[in-house]
């Protein structure tokens, strides 16, 4: 398990991280997720020492993490990093070995590690000739050559297609099966859902909501999906008191129902209106979860 | 004058390593996807079996840990290189042709043949003394009968003989000797005239043949010196040498620079100081490079002594194998000195473009060395400031070497020198690595010299 600790990091005027403390725990793909500027990448390049903290620790099954620690982890930057004039079994290879693996032991599970990507056949290719969707994948290639107790992703699965975002989503699913810690951020809110059991939402530094999908999606203020012939607007719910409207598309209306509202009194009110082709109780999604986060309501609400 | 066709040609020597780099870039730029998929894909079963080899002997300088395996990558990537290679052919022909040229120069002169008329007889004894006064002076002497003194006067102004001896008590020039267009060898006619003269007053001293053959055939007396060696000689060697490193030097430190920016610009060195602290990635790097640097230095030095071998070359004799192999250890510590502070402004740039700027300055006391060691070896003398500059760690490289080359220092004087050359470089280079450590994770916005230096980031 990785856990942060009181992480604080100032540039200058900025607060990048302010007092940011979660665990990470083993077996797990966890989301990380928050807009722009909110101290992901900060947050994961403390991981890896990459940035100098005013305070804080990052202790890893307990321990201060230092240099040992980080041979067994594994780092995928935002900004990939690869020599581009190399070759990319060479690459991975020797990443290996800057993880501890001996000479042989390197081309054997880079040689493995190419073949789960499906780029065996780039090899031999210099890093700058792929493509960007090969060259993410040559990049999470080197981010498990030396098979990491801990995978940190920052923005795995951004500019790649469908197929793509598949095969790396399976990728840290089946990681995290076989023990692994696996966190990684991501805006494409849709995609966490599908590939995280956990999310931690994190904003100006500090820890927003941090739980588990399941938890996420059931707690909170119910969502009712109410669908009307013939009407494409939602101003007959807003009147409604204890009601607010969340997302209108295609016709379908999403509503926040307040713990005393009753649904029937929602229902009568929308039969008036014209004839109800759907009303249905909605889990909480993700987007929902975030955007409220971070609309400051449920400022402590923090899952376990 | 020999010394300024040096320094020009070794200004054209990195004009062509330059370009050459300018073109691959620009060649890497354009891209060559489809070509290099197809060859590599070919050559890739070869390349695997070479790898398992390579990877097998990378093992054992694992010993070093991870210092080793980046130094390693840094020598296959360097040495696979089409730069490394094509430069190091042209240095090592420049070498060849510094030393083959000046040898040829020698051997051709050697047989400058002069023709000498002989009226009238001449003994077996004067022909011997002009024919040794000829060999001495690096003239073949041949001698033809001239049946009176018309002929001869009509052959030596047709330019079939190159003088005259007449009853071996005269000689008969077309020219006298001081004129520019004559092509005759001054000094064999002047030294031929003074022993005929001798000769002649031994027999009119009333000395007999054969004490005549007896003092002609004196050896000269043993001469000499206090200190060995040949000067002139080990300062020519001296002038390749200082070349030599100023090429080498300039070359592999800007490597070092564009070896770091290029880490920094690829953000690979997030991924590499992931699990490797700053200080192991600079350090696998510099020896990395050294080594490189090293192992081409000693390829050159053992290249140029098998060729001065093969011709003849006066560069094995005297002090001149001592000269090279002090400039050889001043590569090493002036390389050692100066690539951390390279390192450290690789680690300030991003781009292309800034490496120009960053390294100017840097190259400045080398620039500034390399001149003022080339003047004072064209001139044989270093004057007091040359040689305080001889104690500057910058500046050391280049004029200890030439103190070295000019026989003007003692051992004590040079142990001193690198003494303190390794003690700035220590000094550099844990400044360097500080600045470095900062620096190069900082993208972005500009790197502030405050920042660098201990105190907090200012953006």
């Amino acid at each position: 398990m990785l856990e942060l600790e009181g992480l604080s990091r100032r540039f200058g005027s900025v607060t990048a991280l302010d007092d940011l403390s979660f665990d990470v725990p083993a077996g797990q793909v966890v989301g990380f997720l928050g807009p722009n500027g909110a101290g992901k990448t900060t947050t994961m390049r403390a991981i890896f020492g990459l940035t100098d903290l005013q305070s804080g620790s990052v202790r890893w099954k307990g321990r201060q993490v230092g240099q040992d620690e980080r041979r067994r982890f594994g780092y995928m930057p935002e900004e990939r990093g690869l020599y581009p004039a190399m070759r990319v079994g060479e690459q991975i290879e020797y990443l290996g070995r800057l993880h501890g693996l001996n000479g042989t032991e390197a081309v054997t599970a880079a040689d493995a590690c190419l073949e789960r990507m499906e780029i065996t056949r780039y090899r031999e290719s210099k890093v700058e000739t792929l493509s960007h969707g090969n060259q993410q994948r040559v990049q999470l290639a080197a981010a498990l050559v030396h098979d990491p107790e801990l995978l940190v992703l920052d923005e795995p699965l951004s500019g790649l297609d469908p197929a793509g975002i598949e095969d790396i989503g399976q990728v840290l699913v089946e990681q995290a099966r076989a023990g692994c810690c696996v966190l990684f951020s991501s805006h494409q809110l849709d995609q966490v859902e599908d590939l995280c059991e956990r999310v931690t939402i994190i904003d100006h530094g500090r820890l927003v909501v941090s739980g588990s999908v399941e938890e996420l999606a059931t707690s909170g203020a119910r969502r009712l999906v109410v669908r009307i012939e013939g009407e494409r607007t939602a101003d007959w719910a807003r009147q409604l008191p204890g009601v607010s409207v969340s997302e209108i598309s295609g016709g379908a209306v999403r509503l926040v129902l307040d713990s005393k509202v009753d649904s029937d009194e929602v229902l009568r009110a929308a039969m008036r209106v014209g004839k109800v082709t759907e009303f249905s109780f909605d889990r909480r999604r993700l987007s929902e979860v975030f955007r409220e986060a971070l609309a400051g309501e449920p400022s402590h609400e923090v899952l376990v | 004058m020999k010394y300024v066709f040096i320094a020009v040609a070794a200004a054209v020597v990195i004009a062509i390593r330059v370009s050459v780099f300018r073109i691959r870039r620009r060649r890497r730029a354009a891209g060559e996807h489809g070509r290099e998929m197809d060859t590599e894909r070919s050559a890739a079963t070869r390349t695997r079996s070479r790898r398992r080899d390579l990877a097998d002997s990378v093992h054992n300088l694992n010993r070093l840990g991870d210092v080793g395996t980046i130094a390693m990558r840094e020598i296959t990537e360097r040495v696979r290189g089409r730069i490394f290679r094509v430069g190091t052919l042209v240095i090592l022909v420049a070498v060849a042709a510094a030393i083959v040229i000046p040898a040829l120069d020698k051997s051709s002169s050697k047989l400058t043949p002069q023709t000498v008329g002989v009226v009238g007889s001449l003994s077996p004894l004067a022909r011997h003394v002009v024919r040794g006064v000829g060999s001495a002076d690096q003239d073949s002497v041949t001698f033809v009968s001239e049946p009176s003194l018309q002929a001869a006067k009509a052959d030596l102004l047709s330019g079939r003989v190159d003088f005259v001896i007449v009853d071996g008590v005269e000689i008969l020039l077309d020219q006298p000797v001081t004129s520019s267009s004559s092509s005759i060898d001054t000094t064999l006619v002047e030294n031929a005239a003074t022993y005929l003269g001798v000769l002649e007053a031994y027999r009119t001293a009333g000395l007999t043949p054969a004490q005549i053959v007896h003092v002609v055939g004196a050896k000269p007396v043993a001469v000499h010196s206090l200190r060995p060696g040949s000067k002139s000689v080990a300062r020519t060697t001296s002038v390749i040498g200082i070349v030599l490193l100023f090429v080498m030097l300039t070359q592999y430190c800007t490597w070092i620079l564009i070896g770091v920016m290029q880490e920094k610009s690829s953000r690979v060195v997030e991924v590499l100081l992931a699990t490797v602290r700053p200080i192991q990635l600079l350090g696998g790097k510099v020896l990395g490079i050294g080594l490189v640097a090293l192992g081409q230095a000693v390829l050159v030095v053992a290249f140029a002594l098998v060729v001065a071998k093969a011709v003849g070359s006066d560069l094995l004799h005297g002090t001149s194998t001592l000269v090279l192999l002090c400039e050889l250890l001043w590569l090493v510590l002036g390389y050692a000195f100066y690539c951390w502070m390279y390192a450290a402004a690789g680690s300030m740039a991003e781009r292309q473009d800034q490496v120009q700027t960053l390294a100017l300055p840097l190259s400045i006391p080398i620039l500034f060395g390399y001149i003022y060691s080339i003047t004072a070896l064209s001139s044989g003398h270093a004057d007091l400031f040359f040689k305080v500059l001889a104690y500057v760690p910058f500046t050391a490289p280049f004029c200890m070497s030439v103190l070295v080359g000019l026989s003007q220092v003692a051992w004590w004087q040079f142990v001193a020198s690198v003494v303190i050359t390794i003690v700035g470089t220590a000094v550099m280079a844990t400044v360097a690595a500080q600045i470095y450590r900062r620096a190069v994770l900082q993208t972005g916005a500009r790197v502030h010299l405050r920042y660098l230096f201990g105190g907090k980031a200012a953006h």
